[in-house]
């Protein structure tokens, strides 16, 4: 024991040396030097040579007095509460110096088998103040003939830890082994067997066989002493001493180094909160039996008084805390594995130790673990910060996305909305990971101007390559992060690798942001076929427009979803920008039309506020239930959705039924959102809306809002291709408005039998157009051109959108052009003043004509084949219909009152209208232009029949036949 | 006999350690939707027991089958290839994104199987009573011959 030098930190243990090796055999594996030192986790800090940890006192016991030794236990020994807390066992009043009579009591030699079965935590508890224990040997226990059993505990444990100790006492220990005093080892080999988790049983029942060495110690007049001695005291005769009303509680006797430091304030003061009883029974029977209440008095936030210490604040934000119960790290936990892994003191679960634990983020060195206010206080504040926006952008840089051009323009489009990026508050924080067969890291240090990268091409197991520095502060690490993006559409334009390990770079991703939460974004140009999450490209155009197609519409591969999970619960979300090239050989004429749509959606959604951390609750009046709910959400409990991060203008559908009958003549749906905005305040947005109750189908009827059932009925349709086929998402949409034209017919109007009438409300006129516009629209159309990518993407839209943003989506609006009133297109009294709208039938194109076309997507220009040349002169600035170039451009801003008329139409478009989205402009020619354009166009005119699926008045027909024959 | 008596037997334990896993699930269920559990550790926790639950079910019906026992292979077949419907659709796991919406459906699932075994077990017990019966029965010959 004399051995270990000052310095020697508790998490570094010597070796053990030779003369042991037989008693340390069980522990190899937990031997902290055996383990090689993890990747950002140093388990030895250095520590300055003078240094003391907490707790730790050299002790000697050959030689108790030949060393000064200082025993802050013995003054702080009286009935002062604070000092016992920590320090249960202190020594009895009486010193003692080695009794000779307790040696040879102790048989020798006997101890070895009992300790093999010590469980580990046992251990490290006494080791990580080794010294300490041994110090109390010299002192034997004075005898408290009346002591209870627990309280005589603390020598016989003492006993324990030096027996322990001597597993990590590089030399010296020989006398110690023939001196171990042997601790009925029938007893133990009894109790130790049972390994944690049952060590919690183990304390009352080591505690019990303890007890039977103190009687035995008791019978050998060798008993220990404590301070919360039971005195009896005579009531009657006695004048009641009322001072003592200020007394302290008793002494809270713990056993030795329960505390990982030997901190005074490591238990919690009373003023704080305290128990009625200040040991706790074994079992309820001997609560019963001593009929004391059982109770915890609690005051949190207690005044300050003068003198008072205030509550230690934590504010490096590493708040460590259990995986299963939650716990927050405090003193009583024990620290496994060289101190890389805590034990908790409530469920015992093994947790890891932050990597940054061990850091001082002031000073950027390794700090002292037990000078930390958490292991050494009761009673401490964390700081938690509200979480500041993350962005982590995941750039796909194989060869195709460097050949479209991608990585460059989200480079350049990163560095210009860098100004834009919501941070108010300087707390910004970015990284950037580039992946293509490997995963390339950026140290973006704040203090070197050029970014460090690190390549990583593991791509099973990711680790990061190191642990800080990667994600940066957006304000302080600006200049290296402006030199990066500027850089990095450079850096890999001679790269020929094809191939893409999102998988990889998005667990990556994830270990980097997931302390903190936040969004990945990820711009991915080709399909991940490598490393976890890889893809196959599965498209089969022999599957399309069967009922195989959904299977294509389906994730391939449960890695996403899992990983989905994953970010859920650790409040990170991943928006994706796909920029497919698969797609664009449909009308890609020039590229800049492209950069310039991905450059405006891209920096608007990084210019975006976002709502992070967020859960969203609705609550209803009684007898209202939420059931189902549609969009992109983690459904955490049957009510509560948790959204990592709420994206601007995104919707959420949610079914109610009806549970029991309604009473009130008015009900309420309330809906909190639960977020912390991006500067930094935790809010809560409340959307109350009351409705009225009726119990009348008419008013039912005439209080319908078509736009919000068209739009839950996109949920519920996409919803339903997704779980089982295209073909019964649009039967059911079509069952759906069979049901209702049909009851309103049966309920409503009252007709019986076959009617040559199709009514509604009208309130609800345009329902069945929305309804066909939804059966027709490139998400659910039965058809066998459409390729999955698209399907799936309007899939995503149909869900995602507002109904704002999703009625003209179903529904294109439709402008003519050639024969607009004189008035458009300049400013009246509501903004721009827009054409009227057309119906979607071809009837309309006439063959001189310019029309219109736009779905809040695309933009399309239709020009007939007849139309006058001034008109393409004025527009586009060619002389004949001939010269006109069909596909993506951007429309010239001539002088001429039709070109501003125009652009300011189209202008007006694309603000109008909510989210990011920038439709891209398309001129499509009647004919001699580009065929499939021309299709795409012509498929939006949905009151048209198309190869597969009725007109409207077809539509309308088809309904009424099936109500007419239907039993309404 | 014997060895048909053992079989016996050994279903009425399966049958009972399966009933009691269908009663674990419904209440894991309802846990659920009481919130004393939350989504992801509720499919943690299932999932660990769904492909045991499907492959003691098929190694009983698979038992039954190699003894002959055809009415009791009857009465499980459609159970084992409803399983093994699900699995090569991978539906047999439980997910925890999808739990919420199709909650209903596994709590039916779970009644419906919880039935199923009850109706098994006590099929199988009353069987191998009669079974017990008919050895000693044999028995009973057996010495009247001698």
């Amino acid at each position: 024991m004399s051995n270990i030098p000052p310095s020697q930190s508790p998490l570094s243990r010597p070796p053990p040396s030779s003369p042991n090796s037989r008693p340390i055999a069980p522990y190899g594996p937990h031997n902290p030097q055996t383990r090689p030192p993890m990747p950002g986790v140093s388990p030895s800090p250095p520590l300055p040579a003078g240094y003391r940890p907490p707790g730790f006192r050299p002790g000697n016991l050959q030689n108790p007095s030949g060393r000064p030794l200082s025993y802050p236990n013995q003054t702080a020994m009286g009935p002062n509460y604070q000092v016992m807390s920590a320090n249960s066992t202190s020594p009895p009043p009486v010193e003692n110096p080695e009794s000779p009579s307790q040696r040879s009591q102790t048989p020798p030699s006997t101890s070895h088998k009992p300790k093999r079965l010590y469980p580990k935590e046992i251990t490290e508890v006494y080791t990580e103040s080794n010294a300490y224990g041994n110090q109390y040997q010299p002192f034997t226990p004075a005898v408290a003939p009346g002591g209870i059993g627990q309280q005589i505990q603390p020598p016989a444990i003492d006993q324990n830890a030096y027996q322990q100790s001597q597993f990590f006492t590089p030399a010296g220990d020989q006398n110690y082994q023939a001196a171990a005093p042997s601790m009925a080892p029938t007893q133990y080999s009894q109790q130790y067997p049972q390994q944690y988790p049952q060590q919690y049983t183990q304390h009352p029942s080591m505690n019990a066989s303890m007890g039977g060495l103190t009687n035995q110690l008791n019978n050998m007049n060798l008993g220990g002493h404590s301070q919360a001695q039971l005195i009896t005291v005579n009531l009657i005769g006695t004048l009641p001493n009322v001072a003592d009303l200020d007394a302290p509680p008793p002494p809270i006797n713990l056993p030795p180094n329960s505390s990982v430091t030997q901190s005074d304030k490591a238990n919690c003061e009373p003023s704080y909160k305290r128990c009625t009883v200040n040991c706790v029974p074994t079992n309820a029977s001997l609560l019963s039996k001593s009929r004391l209440p059982f109770g915890l008095i609690i005051t949190p936030y207690r005044s300050l008084k003068e003198g008072d210490e205030p509550v230690p604040v934590i504010t490096d934000t590493v708040i460590a805390r259990c995986r299963r119960c939650r716990t927050y790290i405090n003193p009583f936990v024990t620290f496994a594995e060289g101190g890389q892994k805590w034990r908790c003191n409530l469920c015992f679960l093994l947790n890891e130790v932050p990597s940054q634990f061990d850091w001082d983020i002031q000073t950027s060195q390794q700090a002292n673990r037990w000078k930390r206010a958490e292991l050494n206080h009761a009673v401490v504040e964390y700081v938690r910060p509200p979480q500041p926006p993350v962005y982590l952008f995941v750039i796909d840089v194989s060869f195709p996305a460097i050949q479209s051009g991608a990585v460059a323009t989200a480079a350049r489009t990163i560095l210009e909305s860098l100004d834009r990026i919501p941070n108010e508050e300087n707390r910004t924080k970015i990284g950037v990971i580039t992946v293509d067969t490997s995963l390339h890291f950026y140290s973006l240090n704040s203090n070197s101007s050029e970014p460090q990268m690190l390549v990583v091409s593991d791509l099973e197991d990711v680790f990061l390559p190191q642990p800080d520095d990667l994600l940066v502060n957006l304000t302080e690490a600006r200049p290296v992060i402006e030199s990066l993006l500027s850089r990095l559409g450079d850096m890999f334009k001679d790269t020929h690798t094809v191939g893409n390990a999102l998988g990889s770079a998005m667990l990556a991703g994830f270990k980097l942001i997931s302390p903190i939460g936040g969004k990945i974004i990820v711009l991915q140009s080709s399909l991940p076929n490598i490393g976890p999450g890889q893809l196959k490209a599965r498209e089969d155009s022999k599957a399309l427009g069967t009922p195989k197609e959904s299977a294509l519409l389906q994730s391939a591969e449960p890695f996403y979803k899992k990983f989905a999970v994953d970010c859920s619960r650790s409040q990170v979300s991943v928006d994706m920008f796909l920029l497919g090239s698969q797609y664009s050989d449909v009308a890609t004429l020039s590229r800049s039309e492209d950069a310039l749509k991905f450059a405006h959606e891209f920096a608007e959604f990084l210019a975006s506020p976002i709502a992070l951390e967020a859960v969203m609750r609705v609550r209803a009046s009684k007898g209202l239930r939420m059931t189902s709910f549609y969009g992109n959400f983690f459904v955490r409990q049957t009510d509560l959705l948790a959204l990592p991060s709420v994206s601007r203008d995104h919707s959420y559908a949610i079914e109610v039924s009806i549970e029991e009958n309604i009473a009130t003549p008015t009900v309420c749906f309330q809906t909190a959102l639960l977020h912390t905005t991006c500067f930094g305040e935790r809010r809560i947005r409340v959307l109350t809306l009351s409705l009225p109750v009726t119990n009348s189908i008419t008013e039912l009827y005439s209080s319908a809002d078509q736009i919000a059932i068209s739009t839950l009925l996109a949920n519920k349709a996409v919803e339903r291709s997704l779980s089982s086929k295209l073909e019964d998402a649009r039967d059911a949409l079509t069952n759906k408005m069979i049901d209702i034209l049909g009851v309103y017919k049966s309920s409503i109007t009252g007709s019986q039998g076959a009617s040559p009438q199709l009514q509604i409300s009208d309130n609800m006129k345009l329902l069945p157009l929305l309804a066909l516009g939804l059966l027709k629209h490139v998400g659910l159309r039965a058809s066998s051109q459409i390729p999955t990518d698209l399907r799936a993407y309007a899939m995503c839209l149909l869900t995602t959108m507002p109904s704002q943003l999703l009625i003209p989506y179903l529904h294109p609006r439709f402008y003519s052009l050639h024969n607009m009133p004189i008035d458009v297109g300049t400013y009246g009294p509501d903004g721009i003043i827009m054409p009227p709208p057309l119906n979607l039938s071809s009837e309309k194109l006439e063959r001189h004509g310019a029309y219109l076309l736009e779905d809040g997507q695309n933009i399309f220009i239709w020009l007939g084949r007849q139309v006058v040349p001034q008109l393409c002169m004025d527009l586009l600035n060619v002389r004949s219909y001939e010269e006109v170039r069909s596909g993506k451009v951007t429309l010239l801003q001539l002088d001429n009152s039709f070109s501003q008329q125009v652009n300011a139409i189209i202008g007006k478009t694309r603000e109008s209208r909510r989210g990011v989205y920038y439709p891209h402009l398309y001129i499509v020619k009647e004919d001699g232009g580009d065929p499939s354009l021309r299709l795409w166009f012509l498929s939006h005119i949905i009151e048209d029949r198309t190869d597969t699926v009725m007109s409207y008045q077809q539509w309308l027909g088809h309904l009424k036949d099936k109500i007419n024959s239907g039993s309404f | 006999m014997p060895g048909e008596a053992l079989l016996f037997l050994f279903g009425t334990i399966m049958a009972a350690a399966l009933l009691f896993m269908m009663v674990f699930f419904t209440i894991m269920f309802s846990d659920l939707e009481c919130d004393y559990i939350n989504p992801i550790d509720l499919c943690n926790k299932l999932n660990q027991f769904v492909l045991p639950e499907m492959l003691a079910h098929a190694f009983l019906n698979f038992a039954f089958f190699i003894n002959g026992s055809w009415i009791a292979f009857a009465i499980n077949a459609p159970l084992v290839a409803y399983n093994v419907q699900k699995i090569t659709n991978n539906r047999h796991m439980y997910d925890a994104t999808e739990i919420f919406r199709t909650l209903g459906q596994h709590k039916k699932e779970c009644f419906i199987k919880l039935g199923f075994y009850l109706m098994a077990g006590t099929d199988i017990v009353v069987k191998e009573g009669r079974v017990r019966r008919t050895s000693n029965y044999v028995v009973v010959l057996h010495s009247f011959h001698r």
